[in-house]
């Protein structure tokens, strides 16, 4: 098989199996203390500032960054192990997720040394929080075709106009990195002329729109810039180099278990019920979607062991994340084949709460972070196919 | 260079020797292949010299069964290095000379009771039929897993010569020999096993076929990725649509998806790790790789690879039928379930982290 899609295993970590078990003692003494009850796809939307900074406290935030900038100089492996506790207790991680994820690394990465000190502890702390500002209406899968705009003005600052959509959690978020377009579009290079800016949400000219998911929720957003005036040195990296600094921060989004535990919550109260039965097809059941889980783990785990080799796993990330998140989409579908239970928001039943809130967020698995389409045609470029 | 690299490379050019695929419906085995093995010593790797073996690893063991699954060799080797030989060094049986074939009978329909022939304790009288037998007719020594006497737990391994015995010639999907032993009550040299033992017979034959399964996997979804690469239509290569490129990028997620799990599974093993639940999971996830693999391939592969011109059926045949082998997808799916919840219904996620 093409060498690019596969990894090496990841070699056993003790600091990883030592940070867990904190982690998993942590999160049964918030369970039993009432702090936070377990929900399916919290990710996205747990909302809890203050169990946040809680995980800041305890050094679970910003965990492989330098000290320097209020990291925490861990390995890959051991954030594995912490998210996947997380995640696995369907804890309310949704606040500071992608900020921890995504743009503290691409901070890092690209970020002036001012931002680097100024914004990456506060991260790590649990008390900023950012969003993702790439989809656009009439830009989804086909993101080169943005045309949400900076331009620069007389002060050398930039002024963006434009809408971003699908934006998770803006109506309580600090910064978003925000992909424009610097240049106009040019038809013989689709990827030239983008650039990220580090926007603060909270300037003039912003209007944020909630935009209700399936089950009511409130945490996507439109969110529409009309001449904003962004600081000129909040450019984050270089102009024009956008769309290279997205494929990396995709990396990093694409990769970690929450592509295949959203889910998990609805599995464990699957378990239960299953113990309590004994049913030979539940059992099965919980045997095969076991087997999936395992799986999958061991593909992620290989993820962070090659982050922790310098390396940028992109097309194994795209591949984990199109296994992963049909994973979770078929942890409802199999439960319901097995199961007598009535599936609702309000059920009495525990199982019949998961199963309706798993369903209504179904839909999304697949699609966000790139859709399986997307993904499969990255695995196919690894194949050599294109 | 690794060893398993060395491995591999022998054993590639012992297969590149032979007419590949010689299994037909005249030629139950490979037995040309198999001398040339034997003779190179790899029909001992894994397996401990002072037992009679070649030496080495595992992962060298687990090396030469990839590289002939992949190969479609028709020769008992995963039964050998993988499974029958461990069980009855693990019981502390002897090993067979590792050039005459040696297979393993998971035959709970056959007991066992103890006899006193002379020889001395250990020695066992099995009666009963044994079905499905990997390479039943082929093994000139069957490694039976037997029920223990009435009123004792567990079971008994014991080393049966297969010369003279009855068999059937029943064939799996692939043409491999799977038919039955008639026990006639022959004493054989044995040894009792705790329930948790015959556990660990059972799972390393599992993960033997999950082995096999993930070098099989791998290969087709090569051959099929080549394929697409080299078939035209409309003007362009099959792999230049977007509709086949979904298809292979399917098959890869979980062909990689069954390497990882599998690599993990023998990893634990050569640690020494309890492995049921691993092997369980193992067999159980590449079981269904199988399901989207094999179809996908023959999809893309067109009218040419429904057909015994080509030779893809020689491994997706045999992925059928592996992934029912060994125990049933169902069987390993309740014994991982169960295995899970070992614990109460509270505890999935902590032994779901600790089975790999």
């Amino acid at each position: 098989m093409s060498s690019s899609l596969t990894l090496a295993p990841a070699p056993p970590s003790q600091a990883a199996e030592e940070v867990r078990a904190q982690v998993r003692e942590f999160l049964a003494e918030e369970l039993a203390a009432g702090t936070f009850t377990t929900h399916v796809d919290t990710w996205l939307s747990g909302v809890d500032p203050a169990f946040s900074r809680k995980l800041g406290e305890r050094g679970w935030l910003g965990m492989t960054w330098p000290k320097q900038y209020g990291g925490h100089e861990r390995s890959a492996m051991e954030r594995y192990a912490v998210t996947e506790e997380l995640l696995a207790a369907g804890a309310p991680v949704a606040a500071h997720w992608i900020a921890d994820r995504q743009s503290g690394p691409n901070l890092l990465r690209y970020g002036t040394e001012e931002q680097r000190r100024e914004i990456l502890p506060r991260i790590a702390a649990g008390e900023c929080y950012f969003v993702i500002g790439m989809s656009e209406p009439d830009s989804g899968s086909d993101l080169a075709s943005i045309r949400t705009r900076a331009a620069r003005n007389g002060n050398g600052d930039w002024v963006v106009n434009g809408a971003k959509v699908w934006t998770s959690n803006a109506h309580f978020s600090h910064y978003g990195i925000v992909l424009v377009r610097t240049s106009p579009a040019d038809p013989a290079s689709r990827h030239a002329g983008l650039s990220q800016l580090l926007v603060d949400l909270s300037l003039p000219g912003i209007t944020i729109n909630p935009i209700r998911i399936l089950d009511g929720g409130h945490h996507f957003n439109e969110v529409v810039f009309e001449d904003v005036v962004v600081p000129g040195d909040m450019l984050l990296g270089e102009k024009g180099a956008g769309w290279h600094q997205v494929t990396a921060e995709l990396a990093f989004e694409r990769s970690g278990p929450e592509r295949f535990l959203s889910t998990y919550p609805l599995l464990a109260e699957f378990a239960r019920r299953a113990g309590d039965t004994g049913d030979a097809a539940q059992l099965a059941t919980l045997g095969r979607l076991s087997a999936r889980l395992l799986a999958l783990r061991q593909l992620s785990l290989r993820i962070a062991a090659a982050l922790d080799r310098g390396e940028l796993p992109d097309i194994p990330a795209a591949l984990v994340k199109d296994v992963g998140t049909t994973f979770e989409a078929d942890v409802v579908d199999e439960i319901r084949r097995v199961v007598e239970v009535t599936v609702s928001l309000e059920s009495p039943d525990p199982l019949g709460r998961a199963l309706a809130e798993a369903q209504l967020h179904a839909p999304g698995y697949t699609l966000r972070g790139g859709t399986n389409e997307i993904l499969r045609g990255i695995v196919a470029r690894g194949l050599g196919l294109r | 260079m690794s060893d398993q690299d060395l491995v591999v490379e022998t054993v590639r050019d012992i297969l590149s020797a032979h007419e590949p695929f010689a299994l037909t419906a005249d030629t139950a085995w490979d037995a040309g292949l198999w001398a040339d093995l034997a003779e190179a010593g790899l029909t001992g790797v894994g397996l401990p010299e002072e037992a009679g073996g070649s030496g080495g690893e595992l992962a060298d063991a687990v090396a030469v069964v990839r590289t002939l699954a992949a190969g479609a060799g028709a020769v008992p080797v995963a039964e050998q290095l993988l499974a029958a030989g461990p069980a009855l060094l693990a019981a502390g049986l002897d090993l067979p000379d590792p050039a005459e074939p040696l297979t393993l009978a998971v035959a709970g329909a056959v007991t066992a009771e103890p006899v006193d022939d002379g020889d001395g304790p250990g020695r066992w009288q099995l009666t009963g039929s044994a079905t499905d037998v990997a390479w039943a007719g082929v093994a000139q020594h069957v490694a039976v897993l037997a029920a223990a006497p009435e009123g004792i737990e567990g079971a008994v391994l014991a080393l049966v010569d297969a010369e003279g015995l009855a068999t059937s010639d029943a064939r799996n999907l692939a043409g491999e020999p799977r038919g039955s032993l008639v026990l006639g009550g022959a004493p054989a040299a044995g040894a009792l096993l705790t329930p948790a033992r015959a556990a660990e017979v059972r799972a390393r034959f599992a993960l033997a076929r999950a082995v096999q399964l993930a070098a099989a996997l791998e290969r087709v979804l090569a051959w099929t990725v080549q394929y697409a690469g080299e078939r035209h239509q409309f003007g362009r290569p099959l792999g230049k649509f977007q509709a086949v490129q979904m298809e292979l990028a399917e098959m890869a997620g979980e062909v990689t998806a069954v390497t990882a799990l599998t690599d993990a599974a023998v990893q634990a093993l050569g640690r020494g790790d309890d492995v049921v639940l691993a092997a369980a999971a193992a067999k159980v996830r590449a079981g269904a790789a199988v399901e989207a693999v094999a179809r996908l391939a023959h999809q893309v592969h067109g009218a040419i690879g429904f057909t015994q011109e080509h030779k893809l059926h020689h491994l997706t045949r045999r992925l059928w039928s592996w992934r029912d082998e060994a125990g049933s997808e169902l069987t390993w799916s309740q014994v991982l379930g169960v295995g899970l919840l070992a614990e109460g219904g509270d505890g999935l996620w902590p032994a779901l982290t600790r089975v790999v």
